[in-house]
């Protein structure tokens, strides 16, 4: 059974990914880093005191580099995102994602019955790679136990793992494998009737086969709170009860803490269908994309906002991860302004400790600096809020 | 991509992006060649999203990221409060001179860019508006370079359809657009069944209409187009490779029994959703398929 989260009020958390230092990527793509690699890993592992960092300074003027060596600059690379969002005062923690290729990416290539086929784009210059699913899906070996094991050894903070799940996975895949008939001249209803089943077992078996026994993996070796990533949940407006289903099919009877992270969508949609799925304990939703950058708790200052209303009301109460970042930009949301869109959702939920304050969405796309200034002032925010609420 | 990411990060310079989108585009105008194309296109590299470079030719900053339709593919909504400016230099429609003749050009439909576009007036009024003074003089500019075909895409009319009342100002802005135009007008609508709004399509004033037939049944066409067909045959969302025969089957069926004015056979859709490499493997389908079926026509 999934796990109640019982949190203070106003938990902060990251959502999910952050950029990867120039000197991660080219140390593990081979390439030859240069002063300003070296310079990069100095002063951040200066700024965020991680302990012994000149011996990653060291490892970096050694290439080229073994195969554990990659692994261990991958380890720092790691333990530099979660000494990061450590020190920007987050409460519950992860390491950006350091590990991992991508979050599609990784959990394909470590999956039986894909096969990949190049990149497409996802929006501006940002591309995204997809593979195909072309066999029988099953999970080839757990495929997030090595960095959450490292990471329980380093971590200071709670820790939530980020899970990419089913239905993102299936949406973003082509499928080669359970609808392949072309013939235009058959009937378009029919041709439709096919592709949704088709659809339909492509998801769910993602879920049971690929999902499922990773998350088992992951809680037998101490995962307690896991976070399923479905940025495509709501791609296809009339399979909203299938996302859900693939929620449960891969959470159902297992003993952790659940929660789904939610994004760039229209979130009206996934009501009323997300109310079957009480196994989902938070809802870590982008909203400040969408908010005007004034201050206020007025609902015509909130705009953003509106929507969460319907997350209040959900029968089984769960928490709402309150993105207050937009990760799209660089701009630099004030204290002040988090501190606004945490009030407001207090007033509407009126439990403060049904508020998780997060990120909109993972903060992949922006700088480090960037990124840390942003996570600062949320978590100022937050103490301002907490002050303003005496809680 | 490699290059664009660069710059983004500051790891290399425009130069190299510059390059990298020459090489793109040299190799994707190859393709086309090779697979005995009849129209060509730049392939819309250097386009972030179908409304990017008409917003920059209006000088409004990218907005909000929305959701391109049912993709994992995301656009930024056009910002047009208040009145639309008229476009003076809308160079970015334009195809590079490397590009060969004739062209295609691909813009949005005045119903899909006044629909998606976040706007503060009516949508029907801002759909003529962005007719006469975004698109028209995008399509002239457009004309000037070289294209001879113009194609309107509009996945809006497909995935979410049309109100009755909406249907005269759509043709009032198609007249604005096609109004003594020196090239081939298309308007093609897809991402959805385009059957229920047939009749009221050929009523349109465009050269030729175009259905996503991976969605549209055949049969729903009818037949004795006064009008051209563009035939979106190649699934531009699947990775799977059209079988050569079906498709030519289907190509000589629509020639048959619908009976177009001009019969252009192309993907259901921009290819934008496919890697590179399978793209192209669709393009030169698309052409091993035209030229067989002209073949058959022609006997």
């Amino acid at each position: 059974m999934t796990a109640e989260l019982d949190h203070k009020p106003l938990l902060t958390h990251e959502v999910g990914s952050l950029d990867k230092p120039g000197w991660r990527v080219k140390a593990y793509a081979g390439k030859p880093l240069d002063d300003k690699d070296l310079e990069e890993a100095r002063s951040w592992g200066e700024r965020l005191t991680v302990p012994d960092y000149e011996k990653l300074l060291d490892l970096l003027r050694h290439a080229p580099f073994s195969k554990e060596q990659k692994t261990e600059i991958q380890r720092w690379s790691s333990l530099y995102a979660l000494r990061l969002e450590e020190s920007a005062g987050l409460d519950v923690v992860y390491d950006g994602e350091q590990q991992r290729t991508e979050m599609y990416d990784w959990a394909v290539n470590h999956t039986n019955g894909f096969e990949r086929r190049g990149s497409v784009r996802a929006f501006d210059n940002k591309y995204y790679s997809k593979a195909a699913v072309i066999g029988p899906i099953s999970l080839r070996e757990p495929f997030h136990n090595a960095e959450f094991s490292y990471l329980v050894s380093v971590a200071d903070a709670e820790l939530k793992v980020p899970v990419t799940g089913a239905y993102t996975i299936a949406d973003w895949s082509f499928d080669e494998r359970y609808d392949v008939d072309t013939d235009l001249r058959e009937p378009a209803v029919d041709r439709r009737r096919a592709r949704h089943a088709a659809r339909r077992d492509f998801v769910l078996e993602v879920s049971r086969n690929l999902i499922r026994p990773n998350l088992q993996a992951l809680i037998g070796v101490g995962a307690r709170w896991i976070q399923v990533d479905e940025p495509g949940a709501s791609t296809e407006a009339d399979e909203l009860d299938l996302f859900v289903d693939s929620f449960n099919a891969s959470v159902e009877g297992l003993d952790a803490t659940f929660s789904t992270h939610l994004c760039f969508s229209d979130y009206n949609l996934f009501f009323p269908a997300i109310e079957r799925m009480s196994q989902c304990r938070q809802y870590a939703v982008g909203f400040a994309n969408y908010d005007s950058r004034e201050l206020g708790t007025s609902d015509e200052k909130r705009p953003g906002y509106q929507v969460i209303k319907k997350f209040r009301d959900l029968s089984f109460k769960p928490a709402l991860g309150l993105g207050v970042l937009d990760i799209h930009s660089d701009f630099i949301e004030s204290p002040e302004l988090v501190r606004d869109r945490v009030l407001y959702a207090v007033k509407v939920f009126g439990d403060p400790k049904r508020i998780h304050v997060t990120p909109d969405c993972g903060l992949r796309t922006r700088s480090w600096t960037v990124a840390y200034e942003k996570l600062k002032n949320m978590t100022a925010g937050v103490e301002l809020a907490r002050k303003e609420l005496g809680v | 991509m490699a290059a664009t990411r660069g710059i983004d990060r500051g790891r290399v310079g425009a130069d190299a992006v510059d390059q990298a989108f020459s090489d793109d585009q040299a190799a994707f105008v190859g393709v086309q060649k090779k697979a005995g194309m009849d129209f060509f296109s730049d392939g819309l590299l250097k386009w972030q999203d179908i409304f990017r470079p008409l917003m920059g030719a209006l000088g409004i900053k990218p907005h909000t990221l929305i959701r391109w339709f049912d993709t994992n593919t995301f656009f930024r909504e056009p910002e047009l409060m208040g009145k639309v400016p008229t476009v003076k230099n809308p160079e970015g429609v334009v195809a590079a001179a490397s590009v060969p003749r004739p062209r295609v050009t691909t813009l949005p439909s005045p119903y899909m860019f006044s629909r998606a576009a976040h706007a503060d007036q009516d949508r029907n009024r801002l759909m003529v508006e962005l007719a006469q003074r975004v698109l028209r003089p995008a399509i002239d500019a457009a004309v000037a370079g070289g294209a001879e075909l113009i194609h309107l895409e509009d996945p809006w009319l497909g995935y979410f359809g049309i109100k009755q009342e909406d249907w005269a100002p759509l043709a009032e802005a198609l007249q604005t657009l096609h109004h003594n135009l020196k090239a081939t007008l298309a308007f093609h609508v897809y991402f959805g069944d385009a059957g229920p709004h047939i009749a009221q399509l050929l009523r349109l004033p465009v050269d030729a209409i175009g259905v996503d037939l991976i969605e549209t049944d055949v049969a729903e066409l009818g037949s004795g187009w006064e009008k051209g067909l563009v035939a979106g045959i190649i699934n531009g969302r699947s990775s799977i490779l059209e079988s050569l025969d079906n498709t030519v089957e289907v190509a000589r069926h629509l020639a048959d029994t619908v009976r177009p004015r001009n019969l252009y056979l192309t993907s259901n859709c921009e290819l934008g959703y496919l890697p590179t490499v399978v793209a192209e493997q669709k393009v030169l389908r698309l052409g091993e398929a035209a030229h067989k079926a002209k073949e058959l026509v022609s006997v």
